[in-house]
């Protein structure tokens, strides 16, 4: 058992897009990490990033004016 | 918030692999070949055959694992309100890829499925397999990090999700209608078969809970290699695990590098088509089996990859590229493989697969 927290969970049309979010994040220092897009958003089985809740807005902004186009913001508890 | 989340996040995926375990263990029971319970691309080359897209006459007959496939998944996406009409992902190159997918499996003589299917017989053939599997994911995943990308799919017109269900259902209509206008194989691989309700069946089972799982050979490992995420993988593991048990329990467990069914010796040319599957499957975004599952829920892009796929398996028989298995015949063991054209379309099918992969990544302008 383990304590599940909430998250900020972006998914992305394609594995592309995951993965230069990543990069913007990374060079970017903010906070997150890659994961398996969760089952609950979509059947898709692409990638996805997960955040602190309190990054949406950032990270709405970073995406948007980077012209990283995210799928859909969701909050989950993982 | 506390709760068991082993049971939430593996318990589908691995009852899933449970479940198309089962069925290739049932199938094979039932009169599929040894090794054989489910092949998306054995069965897709099959179905190529039935249809005189290809003369090879060892390996003719509509196998309805593949339309209780794609129609599961569209029952299981329809009812969970996941089916979704979309395509306009490069078409074309997805195409191509499928074609080359498909040809790289036929020389390794079974797709992702069936190499953990003929590692649960103890085929240890399959191990070169298995390894060539995991070399081209990983220069796949090369490419991912560089940014490869087919581009997104768009929501379609809704006739479009149909496409693939249809034609499945038209190919099980010409099965049991009017089977007089196919082909069926006499002797062979083609000849071994269960009864058609059973392998419909099968492949609805699989099909329903293959999308409700999203059970995916090449996503298993893409995700253990790049997220070290273990869940879809665990879904490949229940299927070898659930295989070599019911192998063993029946009796059919047979571990040996010689004398396997519908299987060769040339460890090379099996690590090299299925380095090609592997890559492929990559870029494409699933292997074989999840393309089925994809086409199923209303992708476009995934239905035309079936088709390239279905095209690769009638290229490589016209052109005798596929894999032919050992055999033992008056005390004398013969060690099958391919030919030089199968190894010369195995090397075009890398470079296909390396313009395919260059041509996607980002311009300067979008790195």
């Amino acid at each position: 058992m383990r304590q599940r927290i909430l998250r900020c969970v972006v998914s992305f049309h394609t594995t592309a897009g995951a993965m230069a979010a990543e990069r913007l994040c990374r060079r970017e220092e903010l906070e997150g990490k890659l994961i398996s897009v969760p089952r609950s958003v979509t059947s898709d089985c692409g990638l996805a990033w997960s955040a602190p809740p309190g990054l949406r807005e950032t990270l709405e902004r970073r995406f948007r004016e980077a012209g990283i186009e995210a799928a859909g913001f969701h909050e989950l508890a993982l | 918030m506390k709760e068991n989340t082993f049971a939430r996040r593996y318990g589908l995926i691995i009852l899933a692999g449970i479940v198309a375990g089962a069925a290739a263990l049932i199938l094979t029971a039932a009169g599929n070949p040894k090794n054989m319970g489910f092949c998306i691309a054995c069965f897709e080359r099959d179905i190529a055959g039935a249809l005189g897209l290809h003369s090879a006459v060892k390996v003719q007959y509509i196998r309805p694992e593949i339309p209780g496939i794609v129609l599961g998944a569209t029952l299981s996406a329809l009812a969970f309100r996941e089916f979704k009409a979309r395509a306009g992902s490069c078409p074309a190159s997805r195409f191509v890829l499928g074609l080359f997918v498909m040809i790289g499996a036929l020389v390794f003589l079974g797709c992702p499925l069936r190499m953990v299917i003929r590692l649960g017989g103890g085929d240890l053939t399959a191990v070169a397999g298995l390894l060539g599997f995991l070399a081209g994911i990983l220069v796949g995943i090369v490419f991912l990090k560089k940014g490869f990308s087919l581009g997104r799919a768009y929501p379609v017109k809704r006739g479009e999700s149909f496409v693939l269900p249809a034609v499945m259902l038209g190919l099980l209509a010409l099965l049991l209608l009017a089977p007089g206008l196919l082909r069926f194989s006499q002797e062979g691989p083609g000849s071994m078969r269960a009864f058609w309700p059973v392998s419909l069946a099968a492949g609805l089972a699989v099909g329903f809970i293959a999308q409700r799982s999203r059970l995916c050979m090449a996503g298993g490992l893409r995700d253990a290699f790049l997220l070290r995420d273990f869940t879809l993988l665990a879904g490949f593991l229940a299927i070898w695990v659930t295989v070599t048990v019911g192998n063993l329990i029946i009796g059919n467990y047979n571990l040996s590098a010689v004398s396997q069914p519908i299987a060769h010796s040339q460890y090379l040319w099996s690590f090299l088509g299925m380095a090609l599957a592997g890559w492929g499957s990559i870029l494409l975004g699933g292997c074989p089996l999840r393309q089925l599952i994809l086409a199923g829920e209303g992708n476009g892009d995934a239905a035309v990859t079936v088709l390239g796929m279905v095209a690769g398996a009638a290229i490589a028989h016209n052109f005798g590229l596929a894999g032919s298995a050992d055999s033992a015949a008056e005390g004398i063991y013969t060690v099958g493989g391919i030919g030089a054209a199968g190894m010369a379309a195995v090397i075009i099918g890398f470079a296909v697969l390396l313009a395919v992969s260059l041509l996607h990544l980002p311009g300067k302008e979008e790195a």
